[in-house]
C-alpha cells in the first residue's frame, strides 16, 4: 500500500461567470522512497495538482490519503500541522526568508516543525544537512549573496531538514542552467533514497526524467498513464 | 527562534526610521504637554496648589469672583464652623519699586490660615519671579491706592495667578486699597459639593479654575494639540506597519506554506512594534525630563513623571491598535500567494 495517494480529485476555478474544471478526477499514488515525476504540457494542471496534494489549496472534490487518513477533510489548523511536520516544499523560486542566514532558515524550519531535538542536536543536524547540499561554507550567508543554484540547494535543505515524509517540488530546476539542474535533481534523488522520503516532482524538462523512478503524465486535467 | 528580532537586525534602517519618528512625535507631545501644564501653573498655581475642597462666591457674582462679595456675617459663621477654612480675595494691581519701576502683580489676602501666606500690615511677600526682576528682601514698595508702604518680607516659589506674580498682603491693607469691607471668596478644604450655604455658589477646584478668564481656552487648545499628536502617531503606526506588511505578503505566504502559524506572524509584528516603541518612548521620556530640569527660568514648563508615563502608555495602546489593525491583512494571505507571485 502506498504512503500517499490521490483519489478522484476534482478542482474547478471560476473566472468571472465561467467555471472551468482544471482537474477532472485525478488518481495517483506515490511509492515510499521513490521519486515520482509529474509531466505534461503547460497549463495541464500539474501545479494545481501538486499544491492540492500538498495541502496548500483545497480540492473541490476527492480524497487525499496520507497515512491512511483523508487529509482533504482536515481543517486549516490540521492541514497546517501536516505541512509543518510531514511535508517539505521546493518551488521554482527558492522563497527563502531574506533576513535569515542559511543556518537560521534551517533553524526556523526545525522550529516550525516543533522538533524534539535539543539545541546541540539541531546544530549537528543542520551541519550535516549543509554538508549534504555542499553549503557548509555559506552557513552564515544571507540569501541575497547566493547564486541561483545555491539558493535552490538551501531551499531543498530547508524542505527536508525536519525529516518530512513527503517532498513536493514544483519545477525546482526551471530557473537553473542544465548543469545546475542536474545537480539539483541528483540531490533530490539521493536524499529521497538515503532519508527514505517520498517525492513528487513536477518537471517539463525531459533530461530530468533520468533521475526519477516513476513518471506520471497529465493531459487536460486527467492522468494519462503511470509509467516507469 | 526570534524572527522578529532577526528582521530588525537585518533591516536596521527601516526600523530606525520608524523609531525616530515615534521618538520625535512622542517627544513633541511630551514637550507640548509640559508647556500646557507650565502655562496652567503660570495661570493658576495659586489655586492649583490648594488641596481639594470647595470654593464659594456670592450667587449674584454670576461666577465672576471679582464681582463676588461675601457679607461678614456669613463669613464669620462659616469660618467658625469650619476651622481650617479661609476667606480670601484676589485683585490685580501694581507695585512700584525703589527706582519707581512698576511691576504688575496679583494681590492676595486671606484670613488667618496656612493655605495662603499671612503678613502683618505694611508687609508684603512676593512670588520669586519678582526677585529675578531685582526686588530684594527689605525693599520698600508703594502702590498708588495705598497710603502707606510695603516692606518686602520674603519670596515664595511659583505662586502665579492669571500669568502674574502673586503678592500677599494683609487684609487690613487690602481693605483700605480697594475700599471694601468684604472678602470675595471662601475656601473650605476637604469639603464636597454637598456642603452648601444660602446665597453662595460652590465650586470644586476644577470648576473654579474654569472661572479664571483665559484658563480654559488656553488649556483646551494645548490639550487638543496633545491629543492630535497622539492620534497622528497612532495613524503613523498603522500606515507604517501596513506598508511593511504589504511588502511582506509574499514572505508571509511562504512562511504560512511551510507551516508557520498566523499567530506567530502577529507576534512577530507585535514584538517589533513593542521593541521600537519602548526604545523610542524611553528615550523621549528621558529627554523630556531632562528638558524639564534645564528649561530656562522664564519658560513656563512643568512636566511631571506621572503625566509623561500616562502619555507613554497611551502611545503604547495606540501603537498596538494601529499595528494590529494594519496587521489584519496577514490573516488573509494565502500560502499560495507567494508561490504564484514568484521571487520573494
Ligand atoms: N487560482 C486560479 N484561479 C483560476 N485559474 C487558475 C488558478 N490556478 C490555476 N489556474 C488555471 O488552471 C490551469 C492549470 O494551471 P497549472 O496547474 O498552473 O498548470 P501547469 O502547472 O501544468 O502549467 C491554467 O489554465 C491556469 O490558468
Ligand atoms: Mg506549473
Amino acid at each position: 500500500m502506498s504512503i500517499f495517494s490521490i483519489k478522484d480529485v476534482h478542482k474547478s476555478f471560476t473566472n468571472g461567470e465561467v467555471e472551468e474544471e482544471i482537474l477532472k478526477g485525478v488518481n495517483l499514488s506515490l511509492q515510499r522512497g521513490e521519486v515520482t515525476a509529474l509531466i505534461g504540457a503547460s497549463g495541464s494542471g500539474k501545479s494545481t495538482l501538486l499544491t492540492i496534494a500538498a495541502g496548500l489549496q483545497p480540492a473541490s472534490n476527492g480524497q487525499i490519503i496520507f497515512k491512511n487518513e483523508n487529509i482533504a477533510a482536515y481543517n486549516q489548523e490540521q492541514t497546517r500541522k501536516i505541512r509543518a511536520k510531514e511535508f517539505g516544499f521546493v518551488f521554482q523560486s527558492s522563497h527563502l526568508v531574506p533576513f535569515l542566514t542559511i543556518e537560521e532558515q534551517l533553524l526556523l524550519m526545525l522550529d516550525v516543525a516543533e522538533t524534539t531535538l535539543n539545541k546541540q542536536e539541531q546544530q549537528q543536524e543542520i551541519n550535516k544537512m549543509l554538508k549534504t547540499v555542499d553549503l557548509e561554507h555559506r552557513k552564515h550567508a544571507y540569501p541575497s549573496s547566493l547564486s541561483g543554484g545555491e539558493k535552490q540547494r538551501v531551499a531543498i535543505a530547508r524542505a527536508i531538514i525536519h525529516q518530512p515524509k513527503i517532498l513536493f517540488a514544483d519545477e525546482p530546476t526551471a530557473n537553473l542552467d542544465s548543469k545546475r539542474s542536474k545537480e539539483v535533481m541528483e540531490l533530490i534523488q539521493e536524499l529521497t533514497k538515503t532519508l527514505d522520503i517520498t517525492t513528487l516532482v513536477v518537471t517539463h524538462d525531459e533530461e530530468m526524467l533520468a533521475y526519477v523512478d516513476h513518471i506520471i503524465k497529465m493531459k487536460d486535467g486527467i492522468v494519462m498513464g503511470q509509467g516507469v | 527562534m526570534n524572527i522578529a528580532w532577526k528582521e530588525m537586525k537585518k533591516n536596521k534602517a527601516k526600523f530606525l526610521i520608524l523609531g525616530s519618528i515615534v521618538f520625535l512625535i512622542s517627544l513633541l507631545t511630551f514637550i507640548i504637554s509640559g508647556l500646557a501644564n507650565g502655562l496652567s501653573d503660570d495661570n493658576a498655581s495659586l489655586i492649583k496648589d490648594l488641596p481639594e475642597g470647595q470654593f464659594y462666591m456670592s450667587e449674584d457674582a454670576e461666577q465672576t469672583y471679582n464681582l463676588s462679595t461675601i457679607d461678614n456675617e456669613t463669613q464669620d459663621q462659616i469660618l467658625s464652623e469650619h476651622t481650617d477654612s479661609t476667606a480670601f480675595s484676589i485683585q490685580r494691581g501694581f507695585v512700584n519699586d525703589n527706582d519707581d519701576k512698576q511691576h504688575g502683580v496679583v494681590f492676595v489676602t486671606s484670613t488667618d490660615s496656612n493655605l495662603f501666606k499671612n503678613v502683618d500690615s505694611g508687609e508684603i511677600i512676593l512670588d520669586r519671579s519678582l526677585k529675578d526682576d531685582g526686588i530684594k528682601v527689605g525693599d520698600t514698595l508703594t502702590n498708588n491706592q495705598f497710603d502707606d508702604t510695603f516692606v518686602v518680607k520674603g519670596f515664595v516659589a511659583q505662586k502665579k495667578y492669571s500669568h502674574s506674580p502673586v503678592a500677599y498682603i494683609n487684609t487690613a491693607d487690602y481693605k483700605q486699597m480697594y475700599r471694601t469691607e468684604e472678602m470675595q471668596l471662601i475656601f473650605i478644604p476637604d469639603a464636597n459639593d454637598s456642603l452648601t450655604f444660602s446665597g453662595l455658589e460652590s465650586f470644586s477646584n476644577k470648576a473654579f479654575l474654569q472661572t479664571i478668564p483665559s484658563y480654559s481656552a488656553e488649556q483646551m487648545s494645548l490639550n487638543m494639540i496633545v491629543w492630535f499628536l497622539v492620534v497622528i502617531s497612532g495613524m503613523l503606526f498603522a500606515i507604517f506597519f501596513y506598508m511593511m506588511n504589504v511588502q511582506k505578503i509574499g514572505l508571509y505566504g511562504i512562511l504560512k506554506a511551510i507551516g508557520v502559524k498566523t499567530s506567530t506572524l502577529f507576534k512577530m509584528m507585535w514584538t517589533q512594534m513593542l521593541v521600537i516603541t519602548s526604545i523610542a518612548l524611553v528615550l523621549s521620556v528621558l529627554l523630556s525630563q531632562l528638558f524639564n530640569q534645564v528649561a530656562p527660568e522664564g519658560m513656563p514648563f512643568s512636566l511631571s513623571i506621572m503625566t509623561t508615563i500616562q502619555l507613554a502608555i497611551v502611545f503604547f495602546v495606540i501603537g498596538f491598535i494601529g499595528a494590529t489593525l494594519s496587521g489584519l491583512q496577514i490573516r488573509k494571505v494565502g500560502p499560495l500567494q507567494a508561490i504564484q507571485q514568484g521571487e520573494v
